[in-house]
């Protein structure tokens, strides 16, 4: 883990709103685990702090981020073009736990795909994803993982896939599920988490959840970017080093 | 001007703090290195002169709901809360790591009335490596309808009065800024026995949101644009009262450490610039002593204050 720098070697758009920045790191990260983020100092005098970011890919020193456009640090990330120095730190956070035999389901909302993507690449044909966006248009935030795995769409407007959320979608199928010998992984919106929550609430089956919150350090010093836990002792956890991965049950949704 | 000496001795960081031998003049602002040991993932704890804990208070505190930061032009906000895990929890978990490490401490502390501040100092022991108790001034008296209690000079002088009477260890006032004359704040806090200030806390604002056109957010503003605010604290103060002033707000380079000394800073402290690039302090440090060297300084002593020449 260390702060290293980087220089930005395509930054293109994947559909109108979403991007895929790959990175050239002057310097190895060491291991990269799914789920892990990195803290990305945006070069443009607009923006003031880093802004948290999973690993959408990390291999030989090139490291690759989806995102999404929402503010004024994502609209500037989008004008990065090739060659422009950037400043990356991490690996950080704890990283998804993976067991060794069961078969997973991957549950992504919208841009919680990129959360996903390299635990999907890494458990490949042991998982099936469950994808959930807008409109048809989002589809194509699947990119590589369309011709390798197994995925269930569903957009909210119905012009792919199954019409509805993708855990309506999910509950329609639970039963088919042997969810003894599976678990769960998911990344997105926190209406689509707190959904997932109660459809799983009476299964016992595991569910690792990747959340977001504001950050400051992504270090563990500021407190900055707590999420509210289940535990009343200490009902207030970093998601940046207790996290970003949690235990579904462990977080207050 | 500066003070120019001779060139054998350029570059000396070592500071004298409250009596102590201190060897470089930079420490972390409160609340922004966590409890210490999380930085040393990227550097050595040794490598800052005093190392100064998170607020602490008698009982665990848990601190407000997310969102905690907010970002705004040149700084941010936060309203992180205190949160922290008291004053017995951090002598029994964390404090022994900076016993191995052989680093200094400046135990920033806090409380909602005078009796927990009162109670705060008493709970903690002297011990060689404790340079100072720092209080956060800043924090909101619940007996005073949640008034800060630094903001009025009779209170500041009674309550510096009784946390004096109960520590041998030195105290150190932290002042918040927002105040009408920080210059008769910080007397009123010397006559009450404060044997050194840090300048300054973070500045209270507000943020709001365009559409709803209501505050979205409350907190803390620190960071560069803190630091003119700062500097003026420092120099103000420096000719009022003849104790050691740590300066704070908005350091992001060696530079503004520089111009800190000048105003009247025996030393600094670092914040928000670590969040930008977790390097910040070793950075400051070795600059600091490059500038020293280029300018033929001995010490920080030979220029701490000369500004006022
Ligand atoms: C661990 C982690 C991993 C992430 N991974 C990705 C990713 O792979 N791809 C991606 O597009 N985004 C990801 N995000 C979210 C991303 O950090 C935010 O979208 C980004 O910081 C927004 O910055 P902005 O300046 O554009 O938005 P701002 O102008 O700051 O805010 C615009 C909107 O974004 C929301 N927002 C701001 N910061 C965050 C944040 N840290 N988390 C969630 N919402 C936020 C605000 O509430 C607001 O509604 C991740 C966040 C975390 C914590
Ligand atoms: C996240 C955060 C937490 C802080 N916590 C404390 C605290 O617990 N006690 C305190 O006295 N000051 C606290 N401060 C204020 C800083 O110590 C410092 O005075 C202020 O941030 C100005 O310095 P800077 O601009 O270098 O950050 C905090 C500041 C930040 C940004
Ligand atoms: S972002 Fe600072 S503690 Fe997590």
């Amino acid at each position: 883990m260390d702060d290293v720098q980087g220089i930005v070697v395509e930054n293109s758009r994947v559909v109108t709103g979403y991007y895929l920045i790959t990175i050239r790191l002057v310097k190895s990260f060491g291991k990269v685990l799914p789920g892990q983020f990195v803290m990305l100092r945006i070069p443009r005098n607009t923006v003031f702090l880093r802004r948290p970011f999973s690993i959408y890919n990390y291999k030989t020193r090139l490291l690759s981020i989806m995102y999404k456009v929402v503010g004024i640090g994502t609209e500037a990330l989008s004008t990065l073009h090739r060659d422009e120095k950037v400043y990356v730190l991490g690996p950080l956070g704890r990283g998804f736990k993976k067991s060794a035999r069961r078969k997973a389901i991957l549950i992504a909302g919208g841009i919680g795909i990129a959360g996903l993507h390299l635990l999907a690449k890494e458990l490949r044909q042991r998982a099936v994803i469950y994808f959930g966006c807008e409109s048809k248009k989002e589809v194509a935030l699947l990119y590589d993982l369309r011709e390798e795995m197994n995925i269930y769409v569903s957009t909210m407007d119905g012009t792919y896939g199954y019409k509805g959320t993708v855990v309506d979608l999910l509950k329609n199928r639970l039963e088919t599920i042997p969810y003894n010998k599976m678990e769960i992984y998911a990344c997105g919106p926190e209406p689509m988490l707190k959904a997932l929550k109660n459809i799983i609430g009476d299964i016992r089956i595991s569910c690792q959840i990747l959340v977001e919150e504001r950050m400051a350090c992504g270090l563990g010093l500021c407190f900055g970017c707590v999420k509210k836990t289940m535990d009343e002792k200490e009902p207030y956890k970093r998601l940046c080093t207790e996290g970003p991965v949690f235990d579904i049950w462990e977080i207050s949704l | 001007m500066y003070r120019r000496t001779g060139f054998r001795h350029m570059g000396n960081l070592s500071i004298k703090l409250l009596g102590k031998d201190i060897k470089n003049p930079v420490m972390n602002a409160s609340g922004t290195l966590g409890y210490g040991k999380e930085i040393t993932r990227l550097w050595n704890i040794e490598t800052l002169g005093v190392y100064v804990t998170k607020g602490l208070s008698i009982k665990p505190h848990h601190g407000n709901p997310p969102p905690r930061v907010w970002e705004e032009k040149q700084g941010m906000i936060n309203s992180i809360g205190l949160q922290n895990v008291g004053i017995e929890c951090f002598f029994s978990e964390y404090f022994p790591f900076f016993k191995k490490k052989k680093t200094p401490v400046i135990v920033n502390f806090f409380g909602f009335t005078e009796e927990e501040y009162v109670a705060c100092a008493r709970m903690i022991e002297p011990h060689p490596l404790i340079i100072a108790l720092e209080m956060n001034l800043s924090c909101p008296n619940i007996k005073k309808g949640g008034i800060s209690f630094g903001k009025e000079a009779g209170g500041v002088y009674d309550i510096v009065r009784k946390v004096k009477a109960v520590t041998e260890i030195p105290v150190i006032a932290k002042l918040t800024p927002e105040v009408k004359d920080i210059v008769e704040i910080a007397r009123a806090a010397y006559e009450g026995g404060a044997d050194g200030f840090t300048l300054i806390n973070t500045m209270p604002v507000l943020a709001l949101d365009r559409e709803k056109r209501l505050p979205v957010f409350r907190g803390g503003f620190s960071g560069p644009a803190l630091k003119p605010i700062a500097l003026k604290a420092v120099y103000s103060v420096y000719k009022e009262v003849p104790v050691p002033i740590i300066g704070a707000g908005g350091i992001i380079d060696y530079k503004d450490a520089i111009d800190f000394f000048t105003a009247g800073a025996t030393a600094i402290q670092v914040g928000t610039a670590t969040f930008i690039d977790p390097y910040s302090i070793p950075k400051i440090i070795q600059g600091i002593k490059d500038h020293m060297k280029e300018y033929r300084i001995s010490t920080i002593e030979d220029i701490t204050g000369c500004a006022h020449e």
